[in-house]
């Protein structure tokens, strides 16, 4: 028997109290799980749609070359470009297969492609599925080269192919429909130099309103931190009342203690082992109720491919983390209280 | 090294009730021998509580020198005075004092510097408690609570044991039986005791009997 086992006794023998103490926590601790967790995965969810466009620039082929493909050789022009990276590819082209035009189009982030069956790799649209009759596992020739179905996607309304961009650009013998680039250049002067200096492409300029709509996801994740924060507030502020009423309690306790010869620090940190045990147990119990709460809401939203981003590590690991140094912080004050009895005053507490 | 198990050399401990000073140790001098087996009595108000409070080192002298086992108390810091009254003193109290929601053996083992359960069971057996290991305090009678508080007092074989009133809760067959218990502890393991008492009965198995008034012996 120690201090340690006495401080985890004094939370078993007071269930109710200490269970009603952490109920405070778990409520905090859960609304910060799904309020972040949620808001994380709507942020990861709005970067990915609209992180198509996020560039600087976009060089296509200009509409006098009558052709929707660049070439190996003005790709490759673009590429060595000095003021210009973090380069995103994309081929699309069309395929004419058993009488219909079938738009093919490379993808370099599968997350945007949302998947109805199957994984990704070679995924038709529902319409293909429709009109050819093919399903996941049916081969698909296009360009003398056999492609296997892994996925149907729901695109609806549309002959859609999508396939990895590197087998996009395979096929096409190295062919690219755009490219999307960064630059550390005024955007608008570099596209300018580009039609310049390139001849048949068309540059064009990123929309500013995608670079805002992604700094207000950002706000909006901080803004609901700050909320759920409050919510852990009260649950922590419950934990100083419970400790403070503990110590009260067992002042003829803490007084026992004293005169069997415990340090003034040894009872300070059986308080506050007391009070970060508690933190420790709501902070743990909250973030496995706030998991489920996230997992049902992202069924209810239809979002479960965002489940991972709706859970980060940093997030699980910060509320438990935070819950118990909070709490251990809300028993320091109780903690030097008790350390500071009298000892003959208290032995005298009824 | 000192012949003294305690030592106070004009000692003074004073209250303020409001406006009044009350001196409830007015310039103490005491010395108790090693190994002395000693009872301090007087009427309420007469300092004997406090006397003992300040030789447990559980309340602090206003002015004077105070020495346990040679150690001046007052110059150590108060983490030093906790760890003298872990090794140097056991204390024994009328209401027992006893942690209720531990079992009588972890009332033993909490205070014990190094665990050892099996030294708490002989202790326990000892006092004529084998068996009751797993009992809470609730559940034994007052002299059998007492030998517990006594076995405590034990636990990490002190110098002296402080007694305040140890059988002012026990009828008299429970009382004697403390108090042999204690005068046994004191003529074969040649520990030093002082209680407090007002019982006439339990002072008699002392070795000598202090008469306290006003704060001082007389």
């Amino acid at each position: 028997m120690n201090l340690y086992n006495l401080a985890f006794n004094n939370i078993r023998r007071k269930k109710l109290r200490s269970a009603l103490t952490m109920l405070g926590i778990i409520i905090g601790a859960a609304t910060l799980v799904v309020l972040l967790g949620v808001t994380a995965g709507a942020t990861s969810a709005v970067k990915a749609e609209t992180d198509q466009y996020m560039y600087d620039v976009v060089i296509t082929p200009a509409s006098s070359t009558g052709s929707y493909l660049m070439d190996a050789e003005t790709v490759s022009k673009i590429r060595s470009r000095s003021n210009l990276f973090d380069f995103r590819e994309v081929t699309a082209f069309r395929e004419n297969i058993n009488g219909n035009e079938i738009s093919f189009e490379g993808v370099n982030d599968w997350k945007q492609v949302k998947l109805k069956n199957g994984t990704s790799g070679v995924v038709i649209s529902q319409d293909v599925a429709d009109k050819l009759g093919y399903g996941i596992g049916s081969k698909i020739k296009v360009k003398d080269q056999e492609l296997t179905i892994t996925g149907i996607s729901n695109v609806v309304q549309a002959l859609y192919v999508h396939i990895d961009q590197g087998t996009a650009k395979q096929l096409t013998d190295d062919k690219v429909s755009a490219i999307y680039a960064s630059t550390d250049g005024d955007p608008q002067t570099v596209a300018d130099e580009i039609e310049e200096q390139i001849s048949g492409v068309s540059v064009e300029t990123k929309s500013e309103n995608v670079a805002e709509v992604q700094a207000m996801t950002d706000q909006a994740l901080l803004f609901m931190g700050f909320i759920a924060g409050i919510a852990l507030l009260v649950g922590i502020i419950s934990v100083i009342n419970t400790m403070l009423i503990s110590v009260m309690e067992r002042t003829r306790e803490l007084g026992i203690l004293k005169a069997t010869g415990f340090t003034n620090r040894e009872i300070k940190g059986s308080i506050l082992f007391e009070s970060g045990l508690l933190g420790l147990s709501g902070g743990v119990i909250g973030v496995i109720l706030g998991i489920t709460g996230i997992v049902v809401i992202a069924n209810v939203l239809k979002l479960t491919e965002y489940i991972p981003d709706m859970m980060p590590l940093w997030l699980i690991l910060g509320v438990i983390a935070g819950a118990t140094l909070l709490s251990v912080l809300a028993g320091l004050y109780p903690a030097m209280r008790a350390s500071k009895l009298n000892v003959v005053e208290a032995l005298r507490n009824e | 090294m000192s012949n003294y198990i305690i030592e106070f050399e004009d000692v003074w401990k004073t209250y303020n009730m409001g406006n009044t000073e009350i001196n409830a140790l007015a310039g103490l001098n005491l010395t108790l021998e090693k190994g002395s087996f000693t009872a301090v009595m007087g009427p309420s108000g007469s300092g004997k509580s406090t006397f003992l409070h300040v030789a447990g080192i559980l309340d602090t002298p206003t002015k004077g020198v105070f020495r346990i086992n040679g150690k001046q108390a007052s110059k150590l810091s108060v983490k030093e005075q906790a760890k003298l009254r872990r090794n140097e003193i056991g204390f024994i109290f009328q209401r027992f004092n006893l942690m209720s929601q531990l079992t009588i053996l972890e009332n033993l083992t909490l205070p014990m510097i190094n665990e050892d359960t099996q030294k708490a069971m002989n202790i326990l057996d000892n006092m004529g408690l084998e068996g009751k290991y797993a009992k809470r305090p609730g559940q034994l009678s007052g002299g059998e609570q007492q030998r517990v508080a006594i076995a405590r007092a034990l636990i990490n074989n002190p110098s002296i044991i402080l007694a305040d009133e140890p059988t002012g809760e026990l009828d008299s067959k429970n009382a004697n039986s403390i108090m042999q218990i204690l005068q046994d502890l004191n003529r074969n393991k040649g520990v030093s005791i002082v209680i407090v008492t007002h019982n006439p009965e339990a002072a008699a198995f002392t070795d000598q009997i202090l008469q306290m008034r006003d704060g001082n012996v007389v």
